[in-house]
Order: C-alpha cells, then structure tokens, then sequence
C-alpha cells in the first residue's frame, strides 16, 4: 500500500521512501521529487505529498512543446553563434547531456499603487542671437531658433494590476537564470495534473514560500518602475523615483518545462549552465569571455597601431633618420 | 458564472485565471493527500504506464499509442448572445440612403441623388462587445495651464469613471470608422436573446460571426478601456484648454462584457461607372455614414475661380503700387 515517510512527516523536505505501485520496490526520492522511475520495473511515478505551506500541490503546468532533438538544436544554434571572445572549446562541447525539468515556479500578481515623483521637461524654443565673422572681416551679428527645456517638478500616482509575474522555486535555478529564459506562453496554461508530468522530471519548490513571495515583490516592483518611464508626460524627464505598495497579492505554484545542460567545455572551469525554454526554445546561458583571445586581440591592435605610428614617423618629411 | 474576488471581473466557466488581473480561480479537484505516494497512470486501453508526450501535449502510450484528451484549452470563439432589433425597413434604408445623398454639400455631383441606383441592399448584424466597469484613472498629461516658458506644463491627477454599455466592434465587414459612427445611435436597452424572434426583422439578414478568440477579445477590450479612459480624461479632467501626452494608468473594477449582434443595412449604389458602399442603421433612418464620389468638375471650377480671383487681386495691388 502506500508508504509512509520514512522521515518524521516534519515540514521541511528530507528524503523520502514510496513503495514502487507496479513491483513493491521501495523508491528512494529526492527531496524535491515530484516524479520518480522504479530503479527494478522502469515505471515512471507521479508523487503526491501532503500539502505544505512551503511545498504546496502545484496549481498549474504548462505541457513541454519541444522534442529533445529540437531542444538540442536550438544549443547547437546558440553555441555555433558565439562571438569571436568566447572559448572555442564551448563550440565543440557536446550538447548531448540535456535533462528536461519541470521547474517549480510561482507565478504572483498584486495591485500595485505607485506614487512618483519626476521633473518633467518641456520643450520649447528661442530666437538667439550671435555674431560671426565673415569673409570680408566684417562682425555680424544673425538670428536661429534654439530648443531649450523648462524643468517642472511633478507628483503624481499610478495604479495596475500586475499580473504573469513568474519567479523560481527552485534552489537549482536562480530568478535571473529563469527570467532570462522567458517569457513563456501562460495562454497554454494547465491545471496541475500527474498526467503532465509523468515520465519526465519534475521538482517540488525548494526555496521557500517567503523566499519566492520576496523575489516576486522585487520583480512586480522593477516591472512597474519600468513602465513609469511610459507613463511621464513632457518631452523628457529626469530624476524619476517612486515607492510601490503591492497590495491583494496572490502567489500559484506552476510547474514550467525547461532543458537544463551543464556545458562541459574545459577540464578547469566550471561547466556552464544553458536553460532552454521548453515550450519556445529560447537559449540562456551567460557564455564566459575567453580573456586569452581578448588580451591576444588588444596585443595584435596595438602591434598594428605601433607600425603604423612607426611607418607615418619614418615616412614624414620632417624627420631625421 | 462567477466573479473574481479581485477585481470582479466577470470569469467564464473554463477560467483557470482572472484574465484582467491574474488572479487565480480557486479549484479543489480532491487531490490532496495525507500521505507521500507514488501513482502510476495507466492506459485505459492497454494497461501500460503511460508518460507525458511532448509531441501529443498530453499523455500518451507508448505500447499501444493511445493518447489520454486533457481537458481542450478553453479560448473559444464566443458568438453573440443579444442582438439589438431592427427598427428600419428595408423600403425606409433606401429612403436614408436618397436623402443622404442629397445632402452630400456643394463638391458632390448635382445628380448625385437622382442618377445613382442601388445595386444592392443586405440587412446585417454587426458583432460587437458591450461592457461595464467601473475604473479607478490615475492619469498624467501635458496642458497649456501653468504653461511657463514652454507652452506645456505637466499635470497628474486620478478620477473614477463608469463605463456603461461601452461598444467595441467586432466587426471584420464593417470598419472601426463605420462602427464609431453607428454605436451611439443603438438603444441598447431594448436588445433581446439572440434565439428570439424580432419582431421587425427583415428576411435574409446576415449574422456575422465572431471571429476573435476570446483572449484576443479581452485584450481588444482591455485597450478600449484604455483609449476610452484617455479620451474622457482629456476632455474632462486635465486643466486647460489644449492638451497632449495624456497617459493613463487603469485599475478596472467589475468589468462585464456581453456579445451582442447589432443590426445595419448594407448598401451599395451606382453612379455613372463606380460602385460605392453606403451603412444605414437599423435602429436610426438618420444615422448613415459611407462613401460618395466628389465631383471634380466643381472643385475645378473652384480651384480656377480661387486662382483667376488672386490673379485679379495681385493685378491690382501691382496697378496702384506702380503709380
Ligand atoms: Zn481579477
């Protein structure tokens, strides 16, 4: 029948064992395991956990779309077009190591009440007067329109919904990895159920709920202090700050499809990390810069500058020998 | 149909999130568990463990390859569900269309009335949106009062406005410039169920589907909300007389929309070799808007009358400026 924990069914997420449904087997899981493969029959399990606070049911999944022959295109894509600046090695990495992870994400909205402040310009123009001087010698003076701006200070409000805020809950992936790897089309959206998942690899949240809540908060608020910048009247503005109250927040487990590769390219550094959006296929991966090439570049420039220089030198009239 | 407790925006049955402001639809499908188990999905038609397919978007066999339906995403083409009813004639769109064309100003041909037929006639009902809300505007603009050295100064200020029976055309046949011209002139007080039978409904009329899927509607609706919140704000609440740059940040509380089919005559006349298309309404003989030819004989007349009137005038002024 079903297994109990094997731990104290405390809160925090240690590792568990579930009776295998097919063969009996006893699984180990992973803490953050969501799915599992029987190590004696190979049938894949969707695990059910009660309910936490920190690790509640998911709400949400949105389906993998990509193969992993597409996804695996899509990193050869990527790794052929890297710059000059970055290792040759990466280019020759094999990219055959993808895993594909349902990653746990929150996705949060709120009310948000923002008050700015800014000093606006407005433009307008003048009629200057200068003088030149001009072929004869003679001082003249002449007229031209000039554009100047009028700084007025101005105080106001701004209030939306923010909405499709999505940020990690995996202690895996950091929220710049994944923000670098949307946007992912919430239009497809599922309710949570095991039949999305099974088979594949998926994770229950690791970070806690009041970790994700705080990195949700921070990514509502830059959200709307970039669409401030919209929202100023004039012709250009200076100096804009503003407080965001997020208020009526609300906070959905959603699991999200992701390859995940760690690019193996030199014995000494560290493998870089490429996710891969499952459903467009969108690359991330911050590709290191190769300092090498770069200090070999900036040598080869100046070596050139350095001839010229001696060539213009040595080919002047005024110099000596 | 319930509401979200957010922002009481009206939610359809298959709603997994509150389309206006995200948030989610609480769901309770009896999964929660006591216990850590393990569950194997099986194929209803073989037995075999099944595994999400990515290719299929859904579970599927590998034994068997039988593919378990998941519940069909829900963004449908929803069709109207009111309709506005006629209360023009098909003798009575003819009549509009006469009059309308005797009355077209000085450039039109003089004949314009008498020496144009028409081609053709359709009764049709136009789709449209309809909504209600209520909106909380915070909004900014640039206006001459307190203008400085700049013609402009900058303003802020917030209002709450109610939108009620707000139309949005969802018309592909008709354009936005024929549907603005139309929406006001319909009471939509007196709009019925789609099934019922109108009373003064012409034969054959056309009903023209909607063919926006419902999360496109909803935007199209949201960016109305939007304009129209503009609009009013310019006109209303920022000071001055001249205003530019006016920005408006909306939060919307209870929107309800209703799709509604809303009739009109289609019209197509003839004058001498070109075919022009003319919009009655259907609830308002007075409402006609469309195109009719300019007759350039006149505005060339015109144009020479101008240039002979100047020739006259600089003739003149040169005559007594050379005594
Ligand atoms: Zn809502």
């Amino acid at each position: 029948m079903n297994a109990a924990p094997s731990s104290s069914a405390s809160e925090t997420a240690r590792a568990v064992a579930v009776e295998c449904r097919n063969c009996g087997a006893s699984m180990e899981l992973a803490a953050s395991a969501r799915t599992a493969v029987c190590p004696y029959c190979a049938l894949p399990s969707v695990i059910e956990r009660p309910a936490t606070r920190d690790r509640p049911r998911p709400a949400y999944a949105l389906g993998f779309v990509l193969s992993r022959e597409v996804a695996r295109d899509r990193v050869q894509q990527w790794v052929r077009s890297l710059g000059f600046f970055k290792p040759t090695r990466l280019r020759r990495a094999s990219v055959d190591d993808l895993r594909a992870v349902y990653l746990p994400a929150y996705l949060y909205s709120a009310v948000a009440r923002t008050r700015f402040a800014a000093s606006i310009g407005e433009n307008y123009t003048e009629t200057e007067t200068y003088t030149v001087t001009n072929d004869k010698g003679e001082t003249e003076t002449r007229t031209r329109e000039v554009t100047r701006t009028e700084y007025r200070p101005l105080e106001g409000d701004h209030a939306t919904f923010v909405a499709d805020v999505l940020v990690t809950a995996s202690k895996a992936i950091d929220n710049d990895e994944l923000e670098a790897a949307e946007p992912f089309d919430l239009r497809l959206l599922r309710r949570y159920e095991p039949g999305l998942v099974a088979g594949w690899t998926a994770e229950d949240p690791s970070l806690t709920q009041q970790q994700c809540m705080a990195l949700a908060r921070e990514e509502a608020t830059t959200k709307v202090g970039a669409s401030l910048h919209a929202f100023m009247p004039g012709d250009s503005h200076t100096g804009l700050v503003h407080q965001t109250a997020l208020d009526r927040e609300s906070l959905d487990l959603v699991l999200v499809p992701v390859w995940v590769l760690a690019l193996r390219y030199a014995p000494n550094a560290p493998p870089l990390r490429l996710l891969v959006n499952g459903q467009t296929g969108k690359v991330a991966g911050r590709a290191p810069t190769d300092w090498v090439r770069v200090a070999i570049a900036v040598i080869v420039v100046l070596a050139i500058v350095a001839g010229i220089v001696a060539l213009a030198t040595s080919l002047s009239p005024g110099s000596t020998p | 149909m319930s509401a979200c407790t957010r922002c009481h925006f009206a939610l359809e049955a298959e709603d997994l999130r509150c389309a206006l402001c995200g948030l989610g639809v609480p769901h309770d499908d009896g999964a929660a568990t006591a216990t850590v188990r393990a569950e194997i999905l099986r194929c209803t038609e073989c037995g075999a463990a099944m595994a999400y397919s990515a290719q299929a978007g859904a579970p599927a066999c590998a034994f068997c390859g039988a593919v378990t339906k998941l519940e069909a995403l829900a963004d449908p083409v929803d069709q109207a569900r009111w309709k506005g009813p006629f209360a023009v004639d098909a003798a009575t769109a003819r009549a509009a269309l006469t009059a309308w064309l005797g009355s077209r100003g000085f450039f039109r041909p003089s004949d314009l009335a008498s020496a144009s037929t028409v081609e053709n006639l359709k009764p049709v009902w136009w789709p449209a949106w309809l909504f209600d809300a209520r909106a909380e505007v915070h909004w900014t603009a640039d206006s001459n009062a307190g203008a400085g050295r700049s013609a402009w100064a900058p303003h802020a200020g917030r209002c709450v406005l109610d939108f009620r029976r707000v139309g949005v055309s969802a018309s592909r046949g008709l354009s936005d410039d024929e549907c603005r011209w139309l929406l006001p002139g319909y009471d939509l007080a007196t709009a019925v169920a789609m099934e019922q039978p109108g009373a003064a409904e012409p034969p054959g009329a056309i009903v023209e589907r909607f063919d926006t899927q419902r999360s496109a509607a909803r935007r199209r609706i949201a960016e109305t909300i939007e304009a129209t919140a503009a609009a009013n704000v310019a006109e209303r609440f920022v000071p001055g007389g001249r205003s530019r740059n006016v920005k408006v940040s909306v939060l919307v509380d209870g929107l309800s929309t209703e799709r509604c089919a809303l009739p009109a005559y289609v019209l197509a006349y003839r004058y001498r070799n070109g075919v022009y298309r003319v919009v009655v309404h259907g609830g308002d003989a007075q409402r006609v808007t469309g195109d009719a030819p300019l007759s350039w004989v006149k505005i060339a007349a015109v144009v020479l009358g101008a240039i002979a009137l100047l020739a006259v005038v600089v003739a003149v002024v040169a005559a007594s400026g050379g005594r």
